[in-house]
């Protein structure tokens, strides 16, 4: 009896959570992968057809070409916002003052939204004609989402550093280091799996870029900002493709499992 | 004295490249509808002219009011939702409790936008297309919630937990009068990032929103742009959705900042 009615409150508890879980996580898991393999139509109306999403897909150039971009994107944003937001935790180490505001201050862009970033940042970016460039659009969508997202990484790699003891780069300054002798053979051993986490987390963010490519450029021009996750959307919600948007998604999270799995093997071996 | 000249040179001019867009946003909002304003000239009056012009409009209010709705409930449920999962993911025996902390766990790794057709399919099967529910429930399970708050209450020592047993407490008493009150650091930190996120929450608003009174302010705030207003009003729409997310942070950045520190909550 009362083994029963231990479980039964352990089920009360978790229930929410679980129907949460089991409704729009798991299910819609589920479901991408049903989606994609079927040819489903807006009146609920859906047949399965296999493969065939993803045979057209090997062969349809505006997601090979998503596919391209969506890398140029990754290429661009995640070693600019690993090096911008090492360069800015290094400083904030530096600075002997004031490293409560630099710190606030650099950290301001992180709270605000993506669309916000991207209407302000459309606006200044105006005159430049960097958006209707096709070579050009993609590293500036790159920068503004760098300087949106560098400060959680400068703010994770800034306790790194912290973590890494003092002795250890005043034993190295006693010995004579230079400034990038220090930063090279103490700090960045020491921060190893801190840049580690920052590199993954990003990978994983910028694989998924839509918000300001929405915004900004709604993939154009020429669809040179045209990214994978803004295919999803405009399979879906412009051509009504359900299939289709779907094994895009479907190929996004293969991707991203994939990239995240290497990147853990390549960051677990001892250096 | 020379020490440290060098790193608060440039970290000043990378603090004015942060700061520079909001400052910039703030003016033009602020200058008065016709004059030329920058990166041109700057402005030699201002005007609050096209902050009422735009918080005049009825459907501004209306997504701002459904930005709020929107991010505070979702606040509170996922608050009490996970709180109350991850009491007993820290405290109690179950069977299946590390397999379902396990796909709890692989869902962070899935990307929204291999979701978003399924998920819309459930919504439209539950008959819940452009109404709240449909906006607010399905972004209620965070798995980060969760397991940040599970591996709190288990850190919480065990003395506490046994005695409230002795003195014959149930399990609500313990989640209300013990887990509850222990945990409001953390309790408060989530509810900030569950805010700020829903806030700044774009795609699923997006999609689920059919008609104009159903769209939050970051989707306002996308149409309005597509329908070239005057950069003032723009603006001035700008500087309303991101006013709450700024008045929080510049409260609450010293908080904010050494969570991330100890956790990497936020990514």
């Amino acid at each position: 009896m009362a083994r029963l009615r231990e479980s039964l409150t352990v089920l009360v508890f978790l229930l929410p959570v679980l129907v949460l879980f089991a409704l729009f996580r798991f299910l819609p898991m589920l479901g991408a992968v049903g989606l994609s393999v079927s040819d489903y139509r807006l009146d609920g109306e859906w047949r399965f057809v296999g493969a065939a999403n993803y045979r057209s897909l090997a062969h349809d150039e505006i997601f090979l070409s998503s596919l391209r971009t969506t890398l140029g994107y990754v290429a661009v944003y995640v070693p600019l916002t690993v090096a911008v937001a090492l360069g800015t935790a290094v400083l904030l180490h530096a600075v002997p003052w004031g490293r409560g505001l630099f710190r606030a201050a650099l950290f301001a862009p992180y709270a605000t939204s993506l669309v916000l970033s991207g209407v302000v940042w459309r606006w200044v970016l105006e005159p430049t004609g960097f958006l209707q460039h096709p070579s050009l659009v993609l590293p500036t969508l790159a920068v503004v989402g760098v300087w949106k997202g560098f400060g959680y990484a400068m703010l994770v790699l800034f306790a790194g550093i912290r973590n890494v003891p003092a002795d250890c780069l005043e034993a190295a300054k006693v010995d004579g280091a230079s400034a990038w002798q220090r930063l090279r053979h103490v700090l960045l051993p020491a921060l190893r799996p801190a840049v580690f986490f920052v590199v993954v987390v990003e990978t994983m963010a910028a694989f998924q870029v839509f918000d300001t490519v929405y915004v900004m450029t709604g993939g154009g021009p020429m669809r040179a900002s045209y990214t994978l996750a803004y295919a999803v959307y405009d399979y879906g919600f412009r051509y009504f493709d359900v299939g289709g948007a779907a094994a895009i998604g479907v190929a996004l999270w293969a991707i991203v499992l994939l990239v995240s799995l290497t990147q853990r093997r390549a960051f677990g071996r001892n250096p | 004295m020379r020490r440290g000249v060098w790193p608060a040179v440039l970290l000043t001019l990378s603090s004015l490249v942060a700061v520079g867009p909001f400052v910039v946003m703030l003016v033009v909002a602020l200058s008065p509808g016709n004059a030329p304003t920058i990166p041109y000239r700057l402005p030699t009056s201002f005007t609050l002219d096209n902050l009422a012009e735009v918080l005049s409009t009825g459907s501004f209010l209306r997504w701002t009011a459904n930005t709020v709705v929107y991010s505070v409930v979702s606040v509170v449920a996922v608050l009490l939702s996970s709180s109350m999962a991850a009491y007993v993911f820290a405290r109690k025996r179950f069977g299946g409790r590390e397999v379902l902390l396990w796909s709890m766990l692989s869902t962070t790794m899935v990307p929204f936008q291999a979701l978003l057709m399924p998920s819309l399919v459930v919504i439209a099967r539950l008959g819940w297309s452009d109404t709240y529910w449909g906006l607010i429930v399905p972004t209620l399970a965070n798995a980060q919630a969760v397991l940040l708050l599970r591996q709190f209450i288990r850190a919480l020592p065990d003395e506490v937990f046994d005695a409230a047993r002795v003195d014959g407490a149930g399990d609500w008493r313990v989640y209300l009068s013990i887990v509850l009150p222990l945990c409001r650091p953390v309790l408060a930190t989530l509810a900030v990032f569950v805010f700020l996120w829903h806030w700044n929450d774009f795609l699923w608003p997006l999609v689920i929103a059919r008609s104009d009174s159903m769209r939050t302010l970051t989707v306002g705030l996308s149409t309005l742009e597509s329908g070239n207003p005057a950069a003032g009003e723009l603006m001035s729409a700008a500087t309303i959705a991101g006013l709450p997310c700024l008045l929080v942070f510049v409260v609450l950045q010293r908080h904010l900042t050494k969570t991330i520190s100890f956790t990497g909550l936020g990514g």
